[in-house]
Protein backbone atom coordinates (compact mmCIF):
# COMPACT_ATOMS: atom_id res chain seq x y z
CA UNK A 1 0.00 0.00 0.00
CA UNK A 2 1.47 3.35 -0.70
CA UNK A 3 1.83 5.83 2.22
CA UNK A 4 0.51 8.51 3.78
CA UNK A 5 1.70 11.30 1.41
CA UNK A 6 1.23 8.37 -1.83
CA UNK A 7 -2.77 8.48 -0.63
CA UNK A 8 -2.42 12.23 -0.23
CA UNK A 9 -1.37 12.33 -3.61
CA UNK A 10 -3.44 10.66 -5.38
CA UNK A 11 -6.60 12.53 -4.08
CA UNK A 12 -4.88 15.42 -5.12
CA UNK A 13 -4.63 14.48 -8.98
CA UNK A 14 -8.27 12.93 -8.30
CA UNK A 15 -9.20 16.81 -7.43
CA UNK A 16 -7.64 17.40 -10.57
CA UNK A 17 -8.77 15.28 -12.62
CA UNK A 18 -12.11 15.95 -11.45
CA UNK A 19 -11.52 19.67 -11.86
CA UNK A 20 -9.85 20.01 -14.60
CA UNK A 21 -12.34 17.58 -16.94
CA UNK A 22 -15.52 18.71 -15.54
CA UNK A 23 -14.75 22.63 -15.88
CA UNK A 24 -13.58 21.69 -19.41
CA UNK A 25 -16.03 19.78 -20.17
CA UNK A 26 -18.86 22.45 -18.91
CA UNK A 27 -16.86 24.47 -21.29
CA UNK A 28 -17.25 22.63 -24.31
CA UNK A 29 -20.85 22.10 -23.73
CA UNK A 30 -21.77 25.47 -23.40
CA UNK A 31 -19.95 26.08 -26.68
CA UNK A 32 -21.25 22.96 -28.68
CA UNK A 33 -25.27 23.37 -27.34
CA UNK A 34 -24.81 27.40 -26.23
CA UNK A 35 -28.97 27.35 -27.68
CA UNK A 36 -30.32 24.27 -25.97
CA UNK A 37 -28.08 25.04 -22.75
CA UNK A 38 -29.30 28.66 -23.13
CA UNK A 39 -31.79 28.24 -20.17
CA UNK A 40 -29.38 26.87 -17.47
CA UNK A 41 -26.28 28.37 -18.56
CA UNK A 42 -25.70 30.80 -15.02
CA UNK A 43 -25.88 26.95 -13.43
CA UNK A 44 -22.85 26.02 -15.71
CA UNK A 45 -20.56 28.76 -15.42
CA UNK A 46 -20.95 28.57 -12.01
CA UNK A 47 -20.07 25.21 -11.72
CA UNK A 48 -17.63 25.33 -14.17
CA UNK A 49 -16.17 28.19 -12.14
CA UNK A 50 -16.49 26.18 -8.89
CA UNK A 51 -14.46 23.04 -10.88
CA UNK A 52 -12.07 25.74 -11.88
CA UNK A 53 -10.99 26.59 -8.61
CA UNK A 54 -10.80 23.18 -7.41
CA UNK A 55 -8.46 22.48 -10.29
CA UNK A 56 -6.23 25.47 -9.11
CA UNK A 57 -6.35 24.73 -5.54
CA UNK A 58 -5.45 20.37 -6.54
CA UNK A 59 -2.53 22.25 -8.53
CA UNK A 60 -1.00 23.77 -5.73
CA UNK A 61 -1.46 21.20 -3.18
CA UNK A 62 -0.39 18.31 -5.96
CA UNK A 63 2.95 20.44 -6.21
CA UNK A 64 3.47 20.65 -2.31
CA UNK A 65 2.23 17.18 -1.61
CA UNK A 66 5.74 16.02 -4.26
CA UNK A 67 7.57 17.66 -1.75
CA UNK A 68 6.19 15.83 0.95
CA UNK A 69 6.97 12.88 -0.47
CA UNK A 70 10.37 13.72 -0.68
CA UNK A 71 11.50 14.23 2.86
CA UNK A 72 8.45 11.64 3.95
CA UNK A 73 7.07 14.73 7.03
CA UNK A 74 4.29 17.78 5.86
CA UNK A 75 7.63 20.42 6.07
CA UNK A 76 8.77 18.78 2.52
CA UNK A 77 5.41 20.67 1.60
CA UNK A 78 7.15 24.27 1.75
CA UNK A 79 10.48 23.19 2.05
CA UNK A 80 12.23 25.52 -0.48
CA UNK A 81 14.80 23.19 -1.42
CA UNK A 82 12.65 20.19 -2.06
CA UNK A 83 10.07 22.59 -4.05
CA UNK A 84 13.14 24.13 -5.92
CA UNK A 85 14.27 20.87 -6.92
CA UNK A 86 10.57 19.71 -8.18
CA UNK A 87 10.62 23.27 -9.97
CA UNK A 88 12.98 21.91 -12.42
CA UNK A 89 12.07 19.13 -13.23
CA UNK A 90 8.83 18.23 -15.71
CA UNK A 91 6.82 18.70 -12.54
CA UNK A 92 7.34 22.61 -12.62
CA UNK A 93 7.16 22.81 -16.00
CA UNK A 94 3.47 20.91 -15.91
CA UNK A 95 2.71 23.58 -12.89
CA UNK A 96 3.05 26.18 -15.33
CA UNK A 97 0.70 24.84 -17.83
CA UNK A 98 -1.86 23.52 -14.67
CA UNK A 99 -1.82 27.55 -13.40
CA UNK A 100 -1.54 28.76 -16.47
CA UNK A 101 -4.99 26.63 -17.87
CA UNK A 102 -7.02 27.34 -14.76
CA UNK A 103 -6.40 30.78 -14.13
CA UNK A 104 -7.55 30.99 -18.37
CA UNK A 105 -11.10 28.76 -17.24
CA UNK A 106 -11.81 30.87 -14.53
CA UNK A 107 -11.17 34.53 -16.13
CA UNK A 108 -12.84 33.10 -19.42
CA UNK A 109 -15.77 32.23 -17.54
CA UNK A 110 -15.75 35.44 -16.38
CA UNK A 111 -15.80 37.68 -19.36
CA UNK A 112 -18.66 38.07 -21.27
CA UNK A 113 -19.03 36.81 -24.97
CA UNK A 114 -15.11 36.25 -25.79
CA UNK A 115 -15.01 34.13 -22.29
CA UNK A 116 -15.59 30.89 -23.66
CA UNK A 117 -12.63 30.65 -25.93
CA UNK A 118 -10.61 31.90 -23.93
CA UNK A 119 -11.93 28.97 -20.87
CA UNK A 120 -11.55 26.36 -24.04
CA UNK A 121 -8.13 27.29 -24.66
CA UNK A 122 -7.33 27.45 -20.80
CA UNK A 123 -8.61 24.16 -20.53
CA UNK A 124 -6.81 22.44 -23.44
CA UNK A 125 -3.32 23.67 -22.04
CA UNK A 126 -4.22 21.95 -19.00
CA UNK A 127 -5.05 19.30 -20.29
CA UNK A 128 -2.33 19.07 -22.31
CA UNK A 129 0.24 18.91 -19.04
CA UNK A 130 -1.15 15.66 -18.60
CA UNK A 131 0.66 14.41 -21.95
CA UNK A 132 3.73 16.37 -20.32
CA UNK A 133 4.37 14.01 -17.15
CA UNK A 134 4.13 10.28 -16.32
CA UNK A 135 4.64 7.41 -18.49
CA UNK A 136 3.64 8.84 -22.24
CA UNK A 137 6.27 11.23 -22.44
CA UNK A 138 8.22 8.47 -21.76
CA UNK A 139 7.56 7.13 -25.03
CA UNK A 140 8.87 9.87 -26.92
CA UNK A 141 6.38 10.71 -29.52
CA UNK A 142 4.75 13.81 -29.95
CA UNK A 143 2.16 11.57 -31.96
CA UNK A 144 1.19 10.07 -28.66
CA UNK A 145 0.90 12.98 -26.60
CA UNK A 146 -1.62 14.57 -29.28
CA UNK A 147 -3.06 11.37 -28.69
CA UNK A 148 -3.41 11.67 -25.09
CA UNK A 149 -4.73 14.98 -25.46
CA UNK A 150 -7.47 13.76 -27.75
CA UNK A 151 -8.41 11.60 -25.08
CA UNK A 152 -8.77 13.67 -22.46
CA UNK A 153 -10.99 16.17 -24.06
CA UNK A 154 -13.41 13.80 -25.62
CA UNK A 155 -13.34 12.70 -21.32
CA UNK A 156 -13.84 16.18 -20.59
CA UNK A 157 -16.90 16.47 -22.98
CA UNK A 158 -18.36 13.36 -21.57
CA UNK A 159 -18.15 14.69 -18.09
CA UNK A 160 -19.01 17.99 -19.19
CA UNK A 161 -22.60 16.78 -20.22
CA UNK A 162 -23.66 15.15 -17.01
CA UNK A 163 -24.73 18.22 -14.77
CA UNK A 164 -26.26 19.97 -17.49
CA UNK A 165 -28.56 16.91 -19.11
CA UNK A 166 -29.49 15.75 -15.44
CA UNK A 167 -30.70 19.04 -14.61
CA UNK A 168 -32.65 19.60 -17.39
CA UNK A 169 -34.31 16.05 -17.09
CA UNK A 170 -35.31 16.99 -13.96
CA UNK A 171 -37.10 19.82 -14.46
CA UNK A 172 -40.34 19.14 -16.74
CA UNK A 173 -40.45 22.47 -18.27
CA UNK A 174 -37.32 21.72 -20.02
CA UNK A 175 -38.01 18.15 -21.20
CA UNK A 176 -38.09 18.90 -24.90
CA UNK A 177 -34.93 20.82 -24.36
CA UNK A 178 -33.42 17.84 -22.30
CA UNK A 179 -34.47 15.51 -25.26
CA UNK A 180 -32.72 17.72 -27.50
CA UNK A 181 -29.70 18.44 -25.83
CA UNK A 182 -29.65 14.29 -25.16
CA UNK A 183 -30.37 13.54 -28.98
CA UNK A 184 -27.26 16.30 -30.40
CA UNK A 185 -24.49 14.49 -26.85
CA UNK A 186 -25.98 11.04 -27.97
CA UNK A 187 -25.12 12.04 -32.10
CA UNK A 188 -21.90 13.59 -31.52
CA UNK A 189 -20.81 10.46 -28.93
CA UNK A 190 -21.10 8.48 -31.55
CA UNK A 191 -18.05 9.59 -32.63
CA UNK A 192 -16.20 10.90 -29.56
CA UNK A 193 -16.49 8.02 -27.47
CA UNK A 194 -14.66 5.39 -30.13
CA UNK A 195 -12.36 7.88 -30.77
CA UNK A 196 -11.89 8.30 -26.82
CA UNK A 197 -11.87 4.46 -26.34
CA UNK A 198 -8.99 3.68 -29.38
CA UNK A 199 -7.03 6.38 -28.09
CA UNK A 200 -7.26 4.75 -24.74
CA UNK A 201 -6.67 1.67 -25.43
CA UNK A 202 -3.87 2.19 -28.08
CA UNK A 203 -2.06 4.25 -25.24
CA UNK A 204 -2.40 1.43 -22.87
CA UNK A 205 -1.08 -0.95 -25.15
CA UNK A 206 2.21 1.08 -25.95
CA UNK A 207 2.77 1.40 -22.24
CA UNK A 208 1.42 -1.58 -20.90
CA UNK A 209 2.99 -4.31 -23.98
CA UNK A 210 2.81 -7.36 -23.34
CA UNK A 211 -0.54 -9.46 -22.31
CA UNK A 212 1.82 -11.22 -19.56
CA UNK A 213 1.97 -7.29 -18.06
CA UNK A 214 -1.75 -6.71 -18.61
CA UNK A 215 -2.87 -9.69 -16.61
CA UNK A 216 0.10 -10.50 -13.95
CA UNK A 217 1.40 -6.84 -12.66
CA UNK A 218 -1.28 -4.24 -10.10
CA UNK A 219 -0.69 -1.59 -13.14
CA UNK A 220 -2.16 -4.27 -15.89
CA UNK A 221 -4.86 -5.39 -13.26
CA UNK A 222 -5.94 -1.84 -12.54
CA UNK A 223 -6.10 -0.94 -16.31
CA UNK A 224 -8.43 -3.95 -16.75
CA UNK A 225 -10.32 -2.67 -14.08
CA UNK A 226 -10.86 0.47 -16.08
CA UNK A 227 -11.57 -1.03 -19.38
CA UNK A 228 -13.97 -3.26 -17.63
CA UNK A 229 -16.07 -0.02 -16.10
CA UNK A 230 -15.93 2.34 -19.28
CA UNK A 231 -17.54 -1.49 -20.59
CA UNK A 232 -20.04 -1.07 -17.93
CA UNK A 233 -20.74 3.09 -19.13
CA UNK A 234 -20.86 2.12 -22.56
CA UNK A 235 -23.92 -0.12 -21.70
CA UNK A 236 -25.31 2.37 -19.99
CA UNK A 237 -24.90 5.33 -22.66
CA UNK A 238 -26.60 2.55 -24.81
CA UNK A 239 -29.06 2.46 -22.88
CA UNK A 240 -29.54 6.44 -22.39
CA UNK A 241 -28.83 6.97 -25.72
CA UNK A 242 -31.46 4.10 -27.69
CA UNK A 243 -33.87 3.89 -24.95
CA UNK A 244 -34.15 6.77 -22.68
CA UNK A 245 -33.76 9.79 -24.61
CA UNK A 246 -36.08 8.56 -27.73
CA UNK A 247 -38.79 7.81 -24.74
CA UNK A 248 -37.80 11.42 -23.50
CA UNK A 249 -38.43 13.25 -27.40
CA UNK A 250 -42.07 11.24 -27.43
CA UNK A 251 -42.76 13.40 -23.88
CA UNK A 252 -42.90 11.06 -21.83
CA UNK A 253 -41.27 12.77 -18.30
CA UNK A 254 -40.98 9.32 -16.51
CA UNK A 255 -37.96 9.00 -19.13
CA UNK A 256 -36.51 12.10 -18.08
CA UNK A 257 -36.06 10.80 -14.57
CA UNK A 258 -34.69 7.68 -15.35
CA UNK A 259 -32.03 9.56 -17.49
CA UNK A 260 -31.61 11.75 -14.38
CA UNK A 261 -31.01 8.44 -12.46
CA UNK A 262 -28.74 6.69 -14.92
CA UNK A 263 -26.22 10.13 -15.16
CA UNK A 264 -25.73 9.39 -11.22
CA UNK A 265 -25.06 6.00 -11.74
CA UNK A 266 -22.27 7.26 -14.85
CA UNK A 267 -20.82 10.03 -12.79
CA UNK A 268 -20.02 7.17 -9.84
CA UNK A 269 -18.35 4.95 -12.28
CA UNK A 270 -16.84 7.96 -14.16
CA UNK A 271 -15.30 9.00 -10.01
CA UNK A 272 -13.98 5.38 -10.16
CA UNK A 273 -12.40 5.11 -13.41
CA UNK A 274 -10.77 8.52 -12.61
CA UNK A 275 -9.66 7.20 -9.10
CA UNK A 276 -8.11 4.00 -10.62
CA UNK A 277 -6.09 6.57 -13.11
CA UNK A 278 -5.23 8.87 -10.28
CA UNK A 279 -3.45 5.20 -8.63
CA UNK A 280 -2.09 3.88 -12.00
CA UNK A 281 -0.20 7.30 -13.11
CA UNK A 282 1.01 7.83 -9.52
CA UNK A 283 1.76 4.49 -7.47
CA UNK A 284 1.88 1.18 -9.68
CA UNK A 285 4.72 0.13 -11.26
CA UNK A 286 4.79 -0.10 -15.20
CA UNK A 287 5.54 -3.72 -16.28
CA UNK A 288 9.21 -4.08 -17.06
CA UNK B 1 -24.82 5.17 -1.67
CA UNK B 2 -21.79 6.67 0.42
CA UNK B 3 -20.72 3.32 1.24
CA UNK B 4 -20.06 1.97 -2.21
CA UNK B 5 -18.39 4.91 -3.62
CA UNK B 6 -16.22 4.32 -0.70
CA UNK B 7 -16.09 0.71 -1.43
CA UNK B 8 -15.63 1.46 -5.32
CA UNK B 9 -12.64 3.85 -4.17
CA UNK B 10 -10.91 1.33 -2.28
CA UNK B 11 -11.48 -1.32 -4.69
CA UNK B 12 -9.84 1.57 -6.71
CA UNK B 13 -6.49 1.98 -4.99
CA UNK B 14 -5.41 -1.83 -5.30
CA UNK B 15 -2.13 -2.56 -3.61
CA UNK B 16 0.96 -2.01 -5.69
CA UNK B 17 4.61 -1.39 -4.68
CA UNK B 18 5.61 2.24 -5.07
CA UNK B 19 6.33 3.62 -8.53
CA UNK B 20 9.73 3.48 -9.78
CA UNK B 21 11.51 2.62 -6.71
CA UNK B 22 13.85 0.39 -8.32
CA UNK B 23 17.56 0.66 -5.87
CA UNK B 24 19.20 -2.08 -8.13
CA UNK B 25 21.82 -2.87 -5.01
CA UNK B 26 22.81 -1.97 -1.75
CA UNK B 27 25.59 -2.24 0.74
CA UNK B 28 24.93 -4.52 2.55
CA UNK B 29 22.68 -6.51 0.53
CA UNK B 30 18.85 -6.21 1.80
CA UNK B 31 18.45 -8.67 4.66
CA UNK B 32 22.37 -9.76 5.29
CA UNK B 33 23.89 -10.46 8.59
CA UNK B 34 26.90 -9.56 9.33
CA UNK B 35 29.51 -9.21 12.12
CA UNK B 36 30.49 -5.60 12.57
CA UNK B 37 28.79 -2.91 11.75
CA UNK B 38 29.60 -0.98 8.13
CA UNK B 39 31.26 2.49 8.08
CA UNK B 40 28.89 3.47 5.27
CA UNK B 41 26.11 2.10 3.40
CA UNK B 42 26.01 1.99 -0.48
CA UNK B 43 23.02 2.68 -3.01
CA UNK B 44 23.02 1.54 -6.36
CA UNK B 45 20.25 2.63 -8.91
CA UNK B 46 19.19 1.27 -12.11
CA UNK B 47 19.17 5.48 -13.23
CA UNK B 48 19.68 8.50 -12.02
CA UNK B 49 18.32 10.28 -9.15
CA UNK B 50 18.62 12.95 -7.00
CA UNK B 51 18.53 11.76 -3.01
CA UNK B 52 16.61 13.81 -0.54
CA UNK B 53 16.97 12.17 2.94
CA UNK B 54 17.88 8.95 4.07
CA UNK B 55 16.87 7.52 8.14
CA UNK B 56 18.10 5.04 9.82
CA UNK B 57 16.01 3.18 11.85
CA UNK B 58 18.08 0.65 14.76
CA UNK B 59 15.69 -1.51 17.37
CA UNK B 60 17.47 -0.01 20.33
CA UNK B 61 17.29 4.03 19.59
CA UNK B 62 14.64 5.92 17.62
CA UNK B 63 15.35 6.34 13.61
CA UNK B 64 17.59 9.13 12.61
CA UNK B 65 18.56 11.01 9.57
CA UNK B 66 21.36 10.37 8.10
CA UNK B 67 23.60 13.23 6.44
CA UNK B 68 23.72 13.13 2.25
CA UNK B 69 27.09 15.30 2.58
CA UNK B 70 27.72 17.04 -0.76
CA UNK B 71 26.02 14.02 -2.74
CA UNK B 72 23.34 16.40 -3.55
CA UNK B 73 22.86 15.85 -7.19
CA UNK B 74 21.98 13.45 -9.54
CA UNK B 75 23.70 9.91 -9.45
CA UNK B 76 23.48 6.74 -9.63
CA UNK B 77 25.76 5.47 -6.80
CA UNK B 78 25.42 6.85 -3.69
CA UNK B 79 27.66 6.23 -0.38
CA UNK B 80 26.34 7.28 2.85
CA UNK B 81 28.37 7.44 5.88
CA UNK B 82 26.19 5.24 9.09
CA UNK B 83 26.63 6.19 12.86
CA UNK B 84 27.70 2.92 14.83
CA UNK B 85 24.33 1.83 17.08
CA UNK B 86 26.55 -1.50 17.67
CA UNK B 87 24.89 -5.13 17.19
CA UNK B 88 20.84 -5.41 16.26
CA UNK B 89 18.91 -4.90 12.91
CA UNK B 90 19.38 -1.58 11.33
CA UNK B 91 16.73 -0.47 8.65
CA UNK B 92 17.61 2.23 6.23
CA UNK B 93 14.63 4.00 4.40
CA UNK B 94 15.76 6.51 1.57
CA UNK B 95 13.66 9.19 -0.44
CA UNK B 96 14.69 10.44 -3.70
CA UNK B 97 13.44 12.20 -7.36
CA UNK B 98 13.74 10.52 -10.71
CA UNK B 99 14.65 13.28 -13.20
CA UNK B 100 11.54 12.26 -14.65
CA UNK B 101 10.04 14.31 -11.49
CA UNK B 102 8.47 11.08 -9.60
CA UNK B 103 9.33 10.58 -6.16
CA UNK B 104 11.03 7.47 -5.26
CA UNK B 105 11.18 5.85 -2.06
CA UNK B 106 12.42 2.34 -0.46
CA UNK B 107 13.86 0.47 2.86
CA UNK B 108 16.28 -2.32 3.11
CA UNK B 109 17.19 -3.86 6.59
CA UNK B 110 20.87 -6.08 7.69
CA UNK B 111 22.04 -7.03 10.87
CA UNK B 112 24.75 -7.16 12.85
CA UNK B 113 25.21 -10.19 15.50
Amino acid sequence: MPDIWGIATILAKLGLYIGFTGSTGLVIVSCLYSGVVAPINLGIKRQARALGWLALAATVVGFMLRGAALTGGVDGMVDPEMLGLLWQTSVGEVLVYRLVGAVMILVGLSVPRVGLPIALLGGTVALWSFAQIGHVPELESFGVQLLLLLHLLSVAFWVGIFSPLRSMALTPEHLTDAAELGHRFGQTAALVVPALIGAGLWIAWLIVGSLQGLLFTGYGRALLLKVFLVALLMILAAANKLRLVPAMQSGKARAARHLARSIEVEAIVVLVVLATTATLTSVLTLPN
Amino acid sequence: MKKIIMLALMAALPSGVLAHSKVEETTPANGATITTVPAEIGLNFSKDIRLTRIEMAHEKHSAVSLDLGDQTSFGQEFTIPLPSNGTGTYVIEWRGLGEDGHAMQGEFSFTVE
